[in-house]
């Protein structure tokens, strides 16, 4: 059966195959705009609910939008509501050894101030930079999933990479 | 000379900007490898991974949101619950009121030496205790007033909702939705917040943690800090210290591995900063006793001393 781009998605298979194919995407975007004290799981799953229901008027190609757009919006009513500080989690580092404090010292301070810089970035630099070098992402994905060209996409993590550069000078790492 | 050096200024970031769309061909590559900051440059794209999204926060898989996804089209809201919601409503405070004469007991839970445990409380908050600790709260009146006091060392994650308290013997902390550890042990008083905003209050003072800080009052000493990591080491099998006096570090050792520890007392308030694993006696001793240049005899299966690594 071929997807006609203008077919209606309340078909539960199709619908599952709409699933795969955004919701990680969807779910790291939330997560590297907002970080995640404001769930982007749980909105992911919230704006695929919408989709479900209104499945009968958004067609497949206006899916990725719908979905994009509902979850944005969500999120930022979220953060009307509350006043937290954004940050952005990070790992411990993995091969932790309790034999040379001064270089873990050095390595965790590192990663604080990485941190700070990452919440320091736009919202904007954040996400284009985070889905390319964390995701992976071609800057041509990021530009069709954001809605603006790749010279912007281009331009966003280049900005980004410099102002990381910027708060990150000095550490003898 | 000022040309060549726009020139220099514009080759760099020319170079930068090729390198960050992988675009580079194999001589440009060759220059920007010379670039003075090369290395960091390359620290910071390696770096970037530890911020991966996947490591703390995943997206469910389709088969979980399939169950919310409704097969009839959504009903408007049928007129007659409302009301029927709000008789039912007198009712079960009426008998709530009842039984609240009745039933005010409390539920205990303690954990002994080596031993954690999680649990979940009634609006399922979960509380994981480490060792040696014991909290105590009343199920029946959780609806109204979510307390837990504790007595030890707890992480909580907390399910939103009314507020939420931890009572402790040296301080009270107050939280909306959240996750944070609260450690008392003697007069060592530490709280941190790992998601959201945490109330303290401890003798007269009182302050709000955000993620990432932490509270800590030895003795009469208030301390500020911030904790990098984003749940507590000892729910992972670890105990991690930051600038802590040693001996809430030997007391922490034993009550991990149920033993006791003798050493000499001039060590007691040296401040400790590193950790040791929860299952391994041998890794541990070393982690603990390698900073301050001592050396450790197991002396029995359940005592350990510690020397000077010179005698």
């Amino acid at each position: 059966m071929s997807k006609d781009l203008h077919d209606n998605i309340c078909d539960k298979k199709l619908f599952a195959q709409v699933y795969d194919k955004y919701a990680e995407d969807l779910h790291n975007f939330l997560y590297y705009k907002y970080g995640e004290q404001f769930n982007p799981n749980d909105k992911t799953q919230d704006a695929f609910i919408k989709l479900w229901e209104h499945c009968k008027k958004v067609t497949l190609s206006a899916a990725k939008s719908f979905l994009f757009t509902v979850a944005n919006n969500m999120t930022l009513n979220e953060i009307k509501h509350q006043k937290v500080v954004l940050q952005h989690q990070k790992i411990k580092t993995r091969d932790y050894t309790y034999e040379d404090p001064e270089f873990l010292l050095e390595k965790e301070q590192f990663l604080q101030q990485y941190q700070k810089a990452l919440s320091n970035l736009t919202e904007e630099q954040r996400v284009a930079f985070t889905l390319s070098k964390i995701e992976g992402k071609k800057h041509s994905e990021i530009a069709e999933m954001l809605g603006i060209t790749q010279k912007v996409v281009e331009y966003r993590i280049y900005s980004a990479f410099d102002k990381l550069k910027s708060e990150l000078r000095g550490f003898n790492i | 000379m000022f040309y060549i050096q726009d020139g220099r200024l514009m080759e760099k970031e020319y170079l930068i900007r090729k390198w960050l769309a992988n675009d580079l061909n194999e001589e440009e590559l060759k220059a920007f490898e010379l670039l003075e900051d090369h290395d960091l440059h390359i620290e910071i794209i390696e770096s970037a991974q530890r911020f991966k999204a996947s490591h703390f926060s995943k997206v469910d898989e389709f088969e979980k949101l399939e169950d919310r996804l409704s097969d009839e089209t959504p009903v408007r809201e049928l007129n007659w619950v409302r009301p029927l919601m709000r008789i039912a409503s007198i009712f079960v405070i009426g008998f709530g009121i009842y039984f609240l004469f009745l039933y005010n007991n409390l539920t205990h839970i303690q954990t002994m030496a080596a031993q954690k445990t999680t649990i979940e409380l009634p609006d399922s908050s979960t509380v994981t205790l480490n060792a040696l600790t014991e909290i105590s709260y009343s199920k029946n009146r959780w609806s109204s007033k979510r307390e837990v006091k504790l007595d030890g060392e707890a992480f909580f994650k907390v399910a939103k909702g009314e507020v939420f308290d931890v009572i402790t013997s040296e301080g009270i902390v107050t939280v909306v939705g959240t996750q944070f550890n609260v450690k008392q042990r003697d007069d060592y008083f530490e709280v941190k917040c790992y998601e959201g905003i945490v109330s303290v209050t401890s003798k007269e003072t009182t302050k709000e943690l955000l993620v990432g800080d932490t509270f800590r009052m030895y003795g009469n000493e208030i301390s500020f800090s911030k904790t990098s990591f984003q749940n507590p080491q000892w729910t992972k099998d670890i105990s991690h210290f930051n600038s802590v006096p040693f001996n809430e570090v030997i007391a922490e050792l034993e009550r991990q591995y149920n033993i006791t520890v003798t050493y000499d007392t001039i060590y007691e308030k040296r401040l400790f900063t590193g950790g040791f694993v929860h299952d391994s006696l041998d890794n541990a001793l070393k982690s603990i006793t390698e900073p301050l240049e001592l050396s450790y005899i197991v002396e029995s299966l359940n005592h350990v001393r510690l020397k000077n690594s010179g005698g």
